[in-house]
């Protein structure tokens, strides 16, 4: 496809440099303006080449941190979490406990929270307001430190239960769920953003190599989800900057809850009338579910590249069966002692880390095996955290 | 001006088998209209086989699961809970085969079972201690979808036996997967059965009139109790096409099954046989929304106007039914 792009402007150029013979040139002329054409055609096409190329050039090397094993960066500086955390209690709200992304990582806040005394306990909902706002109310009556809304609990949607609690003297936090480019409530004591930003780069990343910079892509995005705008811009913008050939054939728009009736027949439909799509890239992971058999049903199973975000493990399964060609994880128990470190320090004034200091990791087929067979969450990322949280809280 | 009466009444009557049969077909016939108005807009990409292929096709299940409904629909209750038991049926296959190793064929069964344990659940209470169907069946779609999360733990479950793959959507004949066939065959089955036999004939009667169904010596209860009962037998087979179509399972995303499922049953009463649920209607409705979702999708045009097609099909379809037919009885309402 980039041949043809070029074509296009060697025409242009051409047919410009025609017009301006007719009025003032002779044969020889003439001669000497096609080969003239012909010359500015190929530095053209070798210029656009070129940018091609060093567009995959600045992929390759942005993508090099994420295919590496991740490495532990401490958040800050190191502090005494035990005499931080003696007699503290905190509270984590997940958007939802059915959500066994979000149960995993308050599963192992809690673990984390045993070994270092601090009191953890989950207020377990079905992703209703009303629920969360008893949470509120629980964590006032029952003396908590501080109440961590976990993923996905808009701020703005509890403004009162927040107000009420600030004036209890327990704080309430966010983590993994603003992008580092929002700006928080303000009654909010601290937040933890999540670089979705950063993902959406990564995935534009991965398309421009694995596409030699040419990929026709089909986004599967829900823009009701607040982490999608932030995502899709940086997918955007870095798809323009680094891949200049690489198009957005199409964008479908699904909301969460039409996932399973929407996706696939939109998928299939999208690949029916655009056959040059050679990859998909459904933003979050669960959506490949759909994506998949879409694929199979129109023949493009292997043929098609899918890249995603979110590491979960039957995901991490497709990339072992071949289905899937990447997938962006995070490590849930690194983000619970990150969660944890981050909510002592702000409960015992320490400054709070900009943002949730947990490495993304690229899985694909070179090492979509670490994650298990069948793929576990939290497995394939190593444990370098594990001791570098301990040492900085003192605890080694 | 007895000639002119005589000659008045049979063009009346013409006029009324004119518009009968025009009811009858209209659906199919602006079907047809949208297929062409698609084909002709992008010729290239919609008016091929393959195409259509894979609407057949991706389409089986919800076919499958519009035809669970119209079985109690008939005679007289809803079954709200075919999504969840269509989930139900997806996931125990993916949990006991790849999770604990059970073959695929004793999955399928035991999930069939299932399906009829919630059909034999819903009768206990619908018909024995009488409490309303949509009140059982609303019920048990909370208490299903429950247990569902509680046994896969909340997650999506990828590697069912690809066998099952390879039977719903790996083989093709004329180039269209099985899974479509399957829904056919159920069609053709449903059709047999509510057109040609005496047992048809009993459950629409049921449906009708309950009372006069019961003094006309029918066995009220033992007709309602098989129609639920076949209704989640039938929903937990669109779960094993489900699950074969995806070649993974969830507990969430069946359950938005439910309300394309009644709005194809409803729009398919609107057809074929008008004022009565019948198979053939349902299958013509279900494909005649898909055909819109995917000529939509093609175009580009955002998801929620395809959400607007479907319920402006379904409202206008079932008004114009209504007052073609004007006051006569029908099932719908």
């Amino acid at each position: 496809m980039r041949i043809q792009v070029n074509d296009e402007s060697t025409k242009t150029t051409a047919t410009h440099i025609n017009g301006n013979r007719e009025i003032h040139m002779t044969h020889s002329n003439t001669i000497k303006g096609l080969v003239s054409a012909l010359a500015l055609s190929v530095a053209g096409t070798a210029a656009s080449a070129q940018d091609a190329s060093e567009g995959i050039a600045r992929a390759q090397e942005a993508l090099a941190p994420y295919l590496e094993q991740p490495v532990f960066t401490a958040p800050g500086d190191p502090f005494d979490i035990r005499e931080c955390a003696a007699d503290r209690k905190m509270l984590a709200i997940p958007n939802s406990s059915a959500n066994p992304f979000l149960k995993g990582i308050i599963d192992r806040m809690k673990a984390v929270g045993e070994d270092i005394g601090l009191e953890v306990a989950e207020w377990e909902n079905q992703g209703q307001p009303s629920q969360w706002v008893q949470g509120f109310d629980f964590a006032i009556r029952d003396g908590f430190d501080v109440i961590n809304l976990i993923s996905g609990i808009s701020p703005d949607t509890v403004v009162p239960q927040i107000t009420a609690a600030n004036e209890a003297g327990v704080k309430v936090t966010t983590s993994h769920f603003y992008d580092p480019s929002d700006t928080p409530n303000e009654l909010l004591s601290s937040t933890l953003p999540v670089g979705f930003n950063e993902i959406g780069k990564i995935l534009a990343n991965w398309v421009t190599v694995n596409t030699d910079g040419a990929g026709k892509v089909l986004l599967v995005v829900s823009r009701e989800v607040p982490p999608t705008i932030p995502l899709v811009d940086g997918f955007e913008s870095v798809l323009a900057e680094n891949c200049p050939d690489c198009e957005i054939v199409q964008e479908v728009n699904v909301g969460v809850a039409e996932w399973g009736t929407k996706i696939q027949s939109s998928v299939q439909s999208a690949l029916q009338a655009n056959p040059e799509i050679d990859v998909i890239v459904p933003i979050y992971d669960s959506m490949s579910q759909f994506v998949v058999p879409a694929l199979r049903l129109t023949g493009n199973l292997g043929s098609v590249k899918v890249a995603t975000f979110n590491g979960t493990p039957f995901v991490l399964d497709y990339i072992q069966e071949g289905s899937v060609s990447m997938d962006i994880g995070e490590s849930l128990d690194w983000i619970a002692y990150a969660t944890v470190d981050a909510n002592m320090r702000d409960l015992c004034g320490l400054p709070v880390p900009e943002k949730l200091n947990v490495p993304f990791y690229i899985f694909d087929e070179s090492n979509a095996e670490m994650a298990g067979t069948p793929a576990q969450f939290d497995t394939g990322y190593g444990d370098a955290y594990v001791s570098g949280f301990r040492e900085l809280w003192g605890l080694n | 001006m007895s000639t002119s009466t005589e000659s008045a009444t049979p063009r009346k009557k013409s006029n009324v088998n004119a518009m009968r049969l025009f009811e009858r077909y209209a659906l199919i016939l602006v079907w047809f209209l949208l297929i062409a108005g698609f084909s002709i807009a992008m010729p290239e990409s919609f008016l091929r086989w393959g195409n259509f292929s894979i609407l057949f096709a991706s389409y089986a299940p919800a076919a499958l699961l519009a035809l669970a409904i119209i079985i109690p629909l008939t005679s007289g209750d809803y079954d709200l809970a075919v999504g969840a038991t269509m989930t139900l049926s997806s996931c125990m296959i993916a949990v006991l085969n790849s999770w604990m190793d059970v073959s695929i064929e004793l999955s399928i069964l035991l999930a069939l079972l299932g399906g009829l344990a919630v059909g034999l659940f819903h009768a206990l209470f619908i018909v024995y201690f009488r409490i309303h169907s949509l009140v059982v069946t609303l019920g048990s779609t909370s208490l299903i979808s429950g247990v569902v999360q509680w046994f896969t733990n909340s997650s999506t479950i990828g590697g069912i036996d690809n066998a099952l793959i390879m039977w719903v959507v790996g083989g093709r004949l004329f180039g269209v997967p099985y899974a479509f066939y399957y829904a056919f065959a159920a069609a053709i089955v449903l059709w047999y059965v509510f057109d040609f036999t005496p047992l048809g004939r009993r459950l629409l009667f049921v449906g009708r009139g309950r009372e006069v169904a019961r003094l006309n010596g029918i066995p009220v209860e033992k007709m309602r109790v098989g129609a639920l009962v076949a209704s989640s037998v039938v929903a937990a087979l669109a779960g094993v096409l489900y699950a074969g179509v995806l070649g993974s399972a969830d507990p969430y995303s069946g359950l938005n099954y439910l309300l394309p499922a009644f709005a194809a049953a409803f729009l398919g009463s609107t057809t074929i046989m008008p004022g009565r649920f019948n198979p053939w209607g349902t299958i013509v409705a279900v494909y005649f929304l898909g055909t819109g979702i995917t000529g939509l999708t093609m175009f580009g045009i955002p998801l929620w106007v395809t959400n607007v097609f479907n319920g402006g099909a379904l409202i206008l379809a079932v008004t114009i039914s209504q007052l073609t037919r004007g006051r006569e009885a029908s099932d719908i309402g």
